[in-house]
């Protein structure tokens, strides 16, 4: 029937177009197999985690004062163990699923998953706070975390992918951004590849990845990140404003530097586009630069397509956020 | 009656084409109730509770930019287009007999006496044409419908999509309004299509007014009729019933017989009995249009018998019944905005010729002299 004909017809071209992408691969939702790199990298990561475990010797109790709903209570738990979302887990469920960051003493946010060293007042932030901008800049921050594991499973190796960084969050700015370097000098995403980048942040989301963060040492880290030449680059610079202790976060098996906090989990993550790529500069005679920008909004926020279409606009516009290839000032804030 | 007065029935035609339309169990009148595999959602669900008030403004804001700020075009709510939408030109095609053109949509908003010149009282059911606009032309290679009208030749034939009454579009969904995307006509609320010659064909864009069609012109109005819900048989197909009293017992309203015996001794499939009345589509043929008003898109036409409620939605074509069709040229293939006043002189009203108006004087009558 003529019906028939024209649904498997359309079904196939759908197909046919998704498959037959340039510089991408359908993402396979098993990685059989990691990287050699990648695998030492976490392996470097899990060992340092279960080291710092370890070295906590005697545990001493510190008394936590939760502040907020039902009632404020005072916690007993294990200092250098106990985590916000530990706290949260003597509230309710209810506590551990909804709360992103944690704010301590009133105003330094804290990762849900990150260690207490002292006595102190805990405060569990969600996305429906008064005053939510903490906890916005969090989630942008994990936005362009998350960007960078998505570009790092959704590009072949033919492209020679090397995530450079990404500058700290600004939400005003419109959108979220990672800046790559590529193989290919006027590479320009098609409607399609866009797409596809999309369903792979969608889809890290819907994993529910735990990001737990972690303090390394400069040689640890310079170890750790052996295969990537920029990130070895910034490296240095990091350390050297930070005690000589460099700050990495880890979603699932993908590592990265951050100042932080980010977000407890990668379900925070609701509906997310990544618009364009923007060429920033050639890099050598085969690479260039690129920064790949996107917006997102909360999980259980939503939007009318017309104004969802607004954001998507406005994120295509090149971010004005400190490129890579500047020179910056010693007084700017860092890579974030 | 006067004997100066003289009524010629046959020369106004009043009365419109009767045309018995049964209540059938015919599959053409059933209710589809199931949505073909094109089908798209048309209205959102969600409805978003966490935009702030100055963020509501500001898509407001947005909406005006993409389609033009909101007005009141021809007594309907809608938004200026004219500045944003460029409709390409395209060359004018000459009508001819064979031709079939486009048709409007319209709401039927109530009914209203007329007068002729010799006294005679008419009823006409007024239809406000709103806010028509075209939105795409397929030509008959492409349209291919999966349940094909029943038109002869249609292979020859283009359909025309036609939307009625704008609508915010952030109260639709993404993929209903990528149906104006091509256009740049605002997301409609009532779609149409309608089967013309690819003379006919209009650019996309285009506002469709009620001169369209001229007074004096047969057209044909299809609409859903009035929906009675179940009703018994002396409403629905017109039984008589039996008396209220002389010692009829609990028989009042009923049916009665329903069959006769014999060797096929059964009730007959189509037997006349209890059941929905209405909500079906019907087409009122052969209807005059006495008077057009182009400043507020209404047109007056024959009778009370447009099918549907007052407020309906209703579809009007040129009749398809021989001897009413179009002698000379209507505006083919429509009446464009900048012509609009050359086809009704500068004046909002166009009354037919032998409708009285009511700028003029009244009619009078003169004595018979005897």
């Amino acid at each position: 029937m003529a019906s028939n004909k024209i649904i498997s017809r359309s079904v196939l071209n759908t197909l046919n177009r998704f498959q037959r992408l340039t510089n991408l691969r359908t993402y396979s939702s098993q990685k059989e197999t990691l990287a050699p790199a990648l695998a030492k990298r976490n392996e470097l990561f899990s060992q340092e985690q279960r080291r710092q475990q370890e070295a906590v010797g005697r545990v001493e109790k510190i008394e936590v004062r939760y502040l907020g709903l039902p009632e404020d209570v005072t916690l007993a738990m294990n200092a250098s163990i106990s985590t916000p979302y530990n706290c949260a887990q003597h509230l309710s469920d209810g506590h551990c699923k909804r709360s992103a960051l944690a704010l301590k003493d009133g105003n330094v946010p804290w990762d849900m998953h990150r260690p207490l060293t002292e006595s102190c007042t805990l405060q569990l932030l969600n996305f429906t706070v008064s005053d939510p901008h903490l906890v916005n800049k969090a989630f942008w921050r994990t936005c362009s975390f998350m960007l960078g594991a998505a570009l790092q499973n959704s590009f072949t190796d033919d492209a020679h992918l090397q995530l450079h960084s990404f500058p700290g969050p600004n939400i005003k700015s419109g959108s979220f951004v990672y800046d790559v370097v590529l193989r290919a000098q006027n590479w320009q995403p098609s409607k399609a590849e866009l797409r596809a980048l999309s369903a792979e942040m969608i889809n890290l989301a819907s994993k529910d990845l735990k990001i737990e963060r972690l303090d390394v040492n400069n040689e640890l880290a310079l170890e750790m990140f052996a295969d990537s030449h920029y990130k070895r680059e910034q490296l240095p610079s990091i350390a050297q404003q930070n005690q000589g202790r460099v700050t990495l976060y880890r979603m699932g098996t993908h590592i990265d530097i951050s100042r932080g906090p980010m977000v407890a989990s990668s379900r925070f993550l609701g509906k997310c586009t990544v618009a364009t790529a923007h060429k920033i500069a050639n890099e050598g005679e085969k690479d260039a630069l690129y920064r790949i920008q996107g917006v997102g909004l909360p999980a259980g926020f939503t939007l009318d397509h017309v104004a969802y279409s607004t954001l998507e606009e406005r994120a295509k516009k090149l971010n004005p956020a400190r490129l890579p290839n500047e020179p910056f000032e010693e007084t700017q804030q860092q890579i974030a | 009656m006067l004997r100066s007065l003289i009524v010629d029935l046959s020369k106004l035609r009043l009365c419109p084409v009767v045309v018995t339309q049964v209540r059938e169990k015919g599959h053409l009148t059933r209710p589809r109730l199931r949505n073909p595999y094109w089908f798209v959602r048309k209205e959102r669900l969600a409805r978003d509770t966490t935009v702030t008030p100055e963020n509501k403004t500001f898509l407001q804001e947005v909406i005006k930019d993409k389609y033009g700020p909101p007005a009141l075009i021809k007594g309907i709510p809608s938004y200026d287009q004219s500045a944003l939408i460029k409709t390409e030109q395209f060359e004018r095609q000459p009508w001819h007999e064979k031709a079939r053109r486009c048709g409007l949509i319209a709401r039927k908003i109530g009914q209203y006496p007329l007068w002729l010149k010799n006294g005679e009282r008419i009823r006409t059911t007024l239809l406000q044409v709103v806010d028509n606009h075209v939105i795409r032309y397929i030509p008959p290679q492409e349209y291919q419908p999966a349940q094909r009208p029943s038109v002869v030749n249609l292979n020859k034939y283009g359909c025309l999509l036609v939307g009625a009454e704008s609508v915010d579009p952030s109260t639709l969904t993404k993929e209903y309004c990528g149906l104006f995307k091509d256009s740049g006509v605002m997301p409609k609320r009532n779609l149409g299509r309608f089967i013309i010659s690819p003379e006919a064909a209009i650019p996309a864009g285009t506002p469709l007014n009620v001169a369209h069609f001229r007074v004096g012109d047969f057209v044909d109005v299809r609409g859903k009729t009035v929906d009675h819900g179940f009703q018994g048989v002396v409403k629905r197909h017109g039984f008589k019933g039996m008396p209220a009293s002389h010692g009829v017992t609990k028989t009042h309203r009923r049916p009665g017989n329903i069959g006769g015996g014999g060797e096929k001794g059964r009730v007959w499939p189509g037997t006349k009995m209890p059941g929905h009345m209405g909500n079906r589509w019907r087409v009122a043929k052969g209807m005059r249009i006495w008077r057009i008003n182009t400043k507020y898109n209404v047109m007056w036409v024959q009778g009370s018998a447009i099918p549907g409620p007052t407020n309906g939605l209703v579809y009007i074509y040129d009749t398809i019944l021989p001897l009413r069709k179009h002698k000379t040229a209507p505006p083919f293939p429509t009446a464009f905005e900048e012509e609009l006043e050359a086809l009704t002189g500068g004046r909002d009203d166009v009354w037919y010729e032998d409708v009285h108006d009511f700028k003029n004087e009244t009619i009078t009558f003169q004595p018979d002299k005897n």
